[in-house]
């Protein structure tokens, strides 16, 4: 926490304090976010309460939100979940219990995610995730709700788009961190390049923190795929790999499904990267991103240093969302709301956006904006194929 | 004995209080604070009982992970009874420990420093690389039944306390004095006749029994463990609750868990200040206060002891 | 055959910088006894340095790039021995041959380090500008000039250090200190100035190592734990202490992750690596090239 931000929640408080005496006080709304802030994913978590303040502030600024009546100011909690389970549970216990905060904005990393979720869905509280695996929607965790695309979104329209351009391309090698994104990622891309008649001709994991990719690079060279899939991969690995690759002369398609950030990619691997295709590395910079989408973008930039990418920025989305369903549900009853989510269309960063994929998951837990394409042309991110969820343009309609 | 050991009474009492927190308090919060600070103290004072061999066991970290496996696995795929489940925490981790110690006890110092350390990574890799174990986004569903839910954290705490007064039993027993003697000189418990290298497998395995039984503890409390739970890291703070509680008795690690504990959830939402705070009270207490608190407690009382003699 | 020299050319590229991590944190056991988990963070504060230099006198001040980094070379170097000088005053030498006491310092110097890092330069990992772009061909093995130069220089400087402990008077004392401190201080060694040199040396060694990485991988600021644990598992197999089973051990592990990295896969290699560790110590507990403990 910086001293500013202290001293501005110091400084909220008092003014808090203030308004109470002169009984014209708004209610306070808590809402929070668990995500990692140090070590080696904090720039995803800086990123994302980046995105949550800015939509916090934004509705504050315009006045707040009003149910039953009343108004209510919203007051941003994030902390730090370190990425892994143990202290997933603990800012839980924190946010949940101390705080009793009951709406959860955001929450990055699957096992961090899944220990909140333990505990949020027996407190009654709403829970907003990016956690990517199957098992954490369903009827059976009704509060439950994840506020970005995941690889059952994303993969067939992406996949399928590659193929479509390359209609010579037969093999594919996978390649993914050993992390639970990867692990849930891989059999769902399997599948899905099996679909199309693409093989997987071989998989392969590698820890989180390597430095060297060269046997990676050497084996993927080697095996002549005219495919490389990065699956999980963060752009900073992919681009030590696409270096590699490029010194052992492989020139093959390029996919990176999880590729969250065009900018670095282009960055670290420069000529290398030239025409991979991304699909979670919306160009919030280029004509195609909303107003909303550029400038956070741009407030990112200056602030953070890092492009927002379709993680980070969903924060913004989750508490957009929360906002449209706490006035129709005109209730600030987590249960209501999580009724009321899948019912409503709101206005996300990308534009009119709802709740969906019962089909998929068996309740209405997903939202539904659009799966970009991206690719770099120039060291540029540039949008090839925007593919709006065909249930989003039903609801719509 | 509670007469002659005032201080053992207070503790107890403390556990007492504790428990009836958990049971009457109303707050979930502050309970489950409290059930942090049992089980960091339960990590501290396992990897202190190690210690008292002269062995720093980074592994304690392993076998805390490998109670919360346990548990895990008979709880959600066995379907053991929360009380068989939470019972196969200490035998295997105790078992383990066992073929781990008699394998790697023969070497010292930093040797077992560091192969410790390789061990505990091997044990987190495997986890990663296990479907059954749910690879790397770990296990869920750890609940207890229904009908004991209200009392859990109060049968938490007990366990865990109860560790740790065995721990305590275990060292004021003979058997504690002969592992002191291990770590001052191995050579004259052996010219006894005394089988050192089992005794310091024995050590081992009551201390990784205990924190076994603490893993096993934890899976019910977090409800969900994941491989990255359990990395050396744990073991490091452990050590770090010991250096500032201070080494030279139980009572130590245990105020060094309830202190950095509590610290920890207060700067809980202070992201890459957590670290540095983190790190400046270790590097502060080891250079400027070398015994910890309890050396610290010592020192004061040694002091006005001399006060009065001089008087 | 063309792959196996690609993977052998593969092994020198990532042993030689493997070998320069580990001989510094060896060298640092060997004088002081004890095992610096913070020997990362002088990896990754070279690093550091060498990114945020070039990117800021590249791209503002529009220096040459292979002279923007020389300078940032040297200035990587200075940082780090002056942070290694401040520790090893304020902080090491009062746990010198104290296995607990200087593990639990260096635990709390590597969060204290890793998070000021952390502010002080993001969370975003940054790469440089290439130093000198440009492929070539060695037996039908590619690898980047870069690379190769990396390779040679980071051999220059292990073949330096070899010779400063085997042929050098300061040498002889850090080697007669690591064998016996007290027979070292009867023959006049000054124990705690050959400790802060013996320290130095490997801070040095592990600013070197992070200083050449960051030419050719991104840089973050918890670039050097990777290293850190890899170096464990080379020192150890190598005998704590000893330079040559340093740099032999750096070797090994590179051809594992090498080869396994490419017959099997990247994370069973480390598994393997590990095991071998564990299966090393049981048969020959002192390393390879390691004293028996006395």
């Amino acid at each position: 926490m910086s001293m500013k931000k202290i001293i501005g929640i110091t400084g909220g408080a008092l003014l808090a304090l203030f308004s109470a005496q002169t009984a014209i006080a708004d209610e306070t709304l808590k809402v929070g976010i668990s995500a990692p802030m140090s070590g080696a994913a904090a720039a995803w978590g800086l990123g994302f309460e980046y995105a949550a303040e800015q939509a916090v502030a934004k509705i504050n600024t315009d006045g707040g939100i009003k149910a039953g009546g009343k108004t209510y100011m919203l007051e941003l909690h994030a902390y730090d979940n370190k990425y892994n389970a143990a202290e997933g549970a603990k800012t839980a216990q924190t946010m949940l219990n101390r705080e009793n905060i009951n709406f959860i904005v955001g929450s990055i990393g699957t096992a961090p995610v899944k220990a909140t979720q333990a505990l949020s869905e027996r407190k009654g509280a709403l829970l907003f995730n990016t956690g990517w695996g199957k098992s954490i929607k369903g009827p059976k965790y009704p509060l439950t709700f994840t506020q970005m695309n995941t690889p059952f979104e994303i993969l067939a329209p992406f996949y399928g788009y590659i193929k479509e351009q390359h209609p010579d391309a037969k093999t594919v090698a996978m390649i993914t961190p050993n992390d639970a994104t990867g692990q849930e990622l891989e059999p769902v891309a399997i599948d899905t390049w099996g679909n199309l008649g693409v093989e997987v001709i071989s998989k392969d994991k590698y820890e989180r923190g390597t430095t060297e990719f060269q046997s990676i690079a050497t084996k993927i060279a080697n095996s002549n795929a005219d495919i490389v899939d990065f699956g999980a991969s963060p752009p900073t690995d992919v681009g030590s790999m696409l270096k590699a690759l490029d010194v052992l002369g492989w020139n093959g398609v390029k996919v990176v499904p999880a590729g969250t950030s065009a900018g670095t990619l282009s960055k670290m691997a420069g000529a290398a990267a030239e025409g991979t295709y991304l699909g979670a590395s919306a160009d919030f910079t280029g004509e195609s991103a909303s107003e909303t989408q550029r400038k956070l973008n741009a407030g990112a930039m200056e602030k953070l240093g890092e492009a927002l990418n379709g993680i980070t920025i969903s924060s913004y989305d989750a508490v957009m969302a929360l906002k449209k369903a706490i006035e129709t549900a005109d209730s600030i009853d987590p249960k209501k709301i999580a009724e009321t989510l899948p019912t409503i269309v709101f206005e996300s960063s990308y534009g009119p956006a709802a709740f969906g994929g019962a089909e998929v998951y068996g309740s209405p837990q997903q939202i539904l904006v659009p799966v970009m394409i991206t690719q770099l042309r120039d060291g540029h991110a540039v949008e090839v194929g925007r593919i709006s969820p065909a249930e989003l343009k039903e609801r719509l309609k | 004995m509670l007469k002659s050991n005032p201080g053992l009474a207070l503790c107890i009492l403390i556990a007492l209080a504790a428990v009836c927190f958990a049971l009457f308090s109303g707050e979930p919060y502050y309970v489950q604070v409290v059930i942090w600070v049992f089980a960091n103290a339960v990590l501290a004072v396992t990897l202190r009982f190690v210690l008292l061999i002269g062995e720093l066991n980074i592994a304690t970290a392993a076998f805390f992970g490998i109670g919360a496996y346990t548990t895990a696995v008979a709880s959600t795929i066995l379907d053991w009874s929360f009380f068989a489940s939470l019972l196969a925490a200490p035998i295997i981790a105790g078992l383990i420990s066992a073929l781990f110690g008699w394998v790697t006890l023969r070497t010292k110092g930093p040797y077992f420093l560091l192969i410790s350390f390789a061990f505990t990574e091997i044990v987190r890799l495997l986890y990663t690389k296990s479907d059954v174990l749910g690879g790397n986004s770990g296990m869920i569903g750890m609940f207890p039944p229904m009908e004991l839910d209200a009392y859990f954290p109060a049968i938490a705490i007990t366990l865990l306390a109860a560790i740790m007064f065995g721990l305590y039993a275990a060292e004021r027993s003979n058997l504690g004095r002969v592992f002191k003697a291990i770590k001052n000189n191995e050579d004259i418990p052996r010219s006894v006749g005394l089988n050192v290298i089992g005794l310091k497998i024995l050590c081992l395995v009551i201390a990784s029994t205990a924190v076994g039984l603490a893993g096993g503890v934890n899976a019910y409390t977090n409800s969900v463990i994941a491989p990255a739970d359990f990395t050396y890291f744990v073991a490091v703070l452990a050590l770090a609750y010991v250096k500032i509680g201070g080494e030279g008795h139980i009572i130590g690690p245990i105020i060094g868990a309830t202190i950095l504990t509590l610290a920890g959830q207060l700067l809980h939402s202070f992201g890459p200040y957590e670290n540095i705070f983190y790190g400046i009270i270790i590097i502060g207490v080891l250079l400027l206060v070398p015994g910890g608190i309890v050396g610290l407690g010592e020192r004061f009382k040694a002091g006005t002891f001399i006060g009065r003699a001089g008087r | 055959m063309e792959l196996q020299v690609q993977l052998l050319m593969n092994t020198l590229q990532i042993g030689s910088v493997y070998v320069l991590f580990a001989l510094g944190l060896t060298l640092i056991f060997g004088v002081m006894k004890i095992v610096n988990f913070a020997h990362g963070t002088f990896f990754t504060a070279a690093a550091l340095v060498v990114s945020s230099v070039m990117i800021w006198s590249v791209d503002t001040l529009g220096m040459p790039i292979w002279f923007s980094y020389l300078i940032a070379f040297v200035l990587a170097l200075l940082v780090v021995c002056i942070i290694g000088f401040v520790v090893y005053v304020f902080g090491f030498q009062y746990v010198l041959k104290d296995l607990n006491g200087s593990f639990i310092l260096s635990i709390g110097l590597l969060l204290l380090l890793n998070g000021t890092y952390l502010i002080l330069y993001g969370g975003v990992p940054r790469s440089i500008p290439a130093v000198i772009p440009g492929n070539i061909t060695i037996l039908g093995a590619s690898l980047t000039i870069q690379r190769l130069v990396l390779m040679i220089v980071a051999t220059i400087i292990t073949l330096g250090l070899y010779i400063l402990v085997h042929r050098t008077k300061l040498g002889l004392s850090l080697r007669a200190v690591a064998e016996d401190q007290e027979a070292a201080m009867l023959q006049g060694i000054p124990y705690r100035r050959v400790a802060l040199y013996g320290f130095l040396i490997g801070a040095t060694l592990a600013a070197c190592a992070g200083a050449l990485m960051a030419t050719v991988t991104p840089v973050t600021t918890v670039i050097g734990d990777d290293f850190l644990v890899k170096a464990f598992i080379i020192i150890i197999i190598g005998g704590l202490g000893s330079v040559l089973g340093a740099i032999l051990g750096g070797l090994l592990i590179a051809l594992i992750e090498s080869f396994g990295g490419y017959y099997f896969d990247p994370s069973t290699a480390t598994l393997v690596m590990f095991v071998l560790v564990v299966v090393l110590l049981i048969v020959r507990p002192q390393g390879i090239l390691g004293h028996a403990e006395k």
